[in-house]
């Protein structure tokens, strides 16, 4: 993932491995809960592969165990090993007021109160102190910056920017 | 085995003096700290430390809930890069 191509499509889970011999697999997710990852439609299998739906028989921690429509057979199934899921970034639902799928937010531009760019948002985190933005600033280096209005407050999508409030720190 | 009662928790002398100084100032500034082993107080609540990770300081925005725990649980030292998902973040 990373690449412009890439921005319509959000990766949500990966195909582990064959389970028992009717055509179960079992996948590695990486939704919010790990059940979800069959509500937003079908999930098309590599991004040059087919729209499969998958019916999620049972699920522990991050992981499910299901089985895509049309496939009855393990054999069937052992050639997506490996495969990535996606859906349409279009078919996730409106986020809450001042809520942001961390998939809008990566890649946005980091600019301070100038409006000078000084990085770009890597990733988001949230280690049980709230939210963090990683910051890959221009000089190499990373940066966390909490997700506060406080410290960040302009989100823009629609201009690929988030500005930083004066005196954040960087280091 | 868990800490004695008698004891009370655990905090490093020197971060409880700088929580004081910046509560007493009233401003917003980030505590920086190597004391991940120090347990975060209810006096902390509201506050802003930088709790170093051997790398860099991890901003550490202290709400109730995190009163009991120590500095060093929210402040990884390894860092793993998945994909973002349907994760949502909530700007406080």
């Amino acid at each position: 993932m990373g690449g412009e191509a890439d921005r319509d499509w959000v990766c949500l889970g990966v195909v582990r491995a064959a389970v028992g011999v009717r055509g179960d697999v079992r996948i590695g997710t990486y939704t919010a809960e790990a059940r979800a990852i069959s509500d937003y439609g079908p999930l098309r299998v590599g991004l040059d592969g087919p729209d499969l739906r998958l019916r999620v028989v049972r699920s522990q921690g991050d992981v499910v165990v299901g089985r895509f429509e049309g496939f009855a057979d393990r054999t069937e199934v052992e050639r997506l090993k490996g495969k990535l899921l996606y859906v349409l970034r279009s078919r996730l639902p409106a986020p809450d007021e001042d809520s942001y799928y961390h998939h809008d937010l990566v890649g946005l531009a980091v600019q301070d109160e100038t409006g000078a760019t000084v990085g770009r948002v890597r990733a988001v985190h949230n280690f049980g102190a709230g939210d963090l933005v990683e910051v890959a600033r221009s000089d190499g280096d990373n940066a966390m910056v909490p997700f506060t209005r406080a410290a960040i407050p302009v989100v823009d999508l629609a201009g690929g920017r988030i500005v930083l409030a004066p005196g954040t720190d960087l280091a | 085995m868990a800490r004695s009662v008698w004891k009370g928790p655990f905090v490093d002398g020197y971060l409880l003096k700088k929580a004081e100084t910046a509560r007493a100032s009233q401003r917003k500034e980030v505590i920086k700290t190597w004391s991940r082993r120090s347990t975060i107080l209810p006096q902390f609540v509201g506050l802003t430390f930088g709790v170093y990770n051997g790398h860099k300081f991890m901003p550490v925005l202290v709400n109730e809930n995190m009163v009991g725990h120590k500095f060093g649980e929210f402040s990884p030292t390894r860092t793993f890069h998945g994909h973002s998902g349907d994760k949502k973040a909530k700007r406080a």
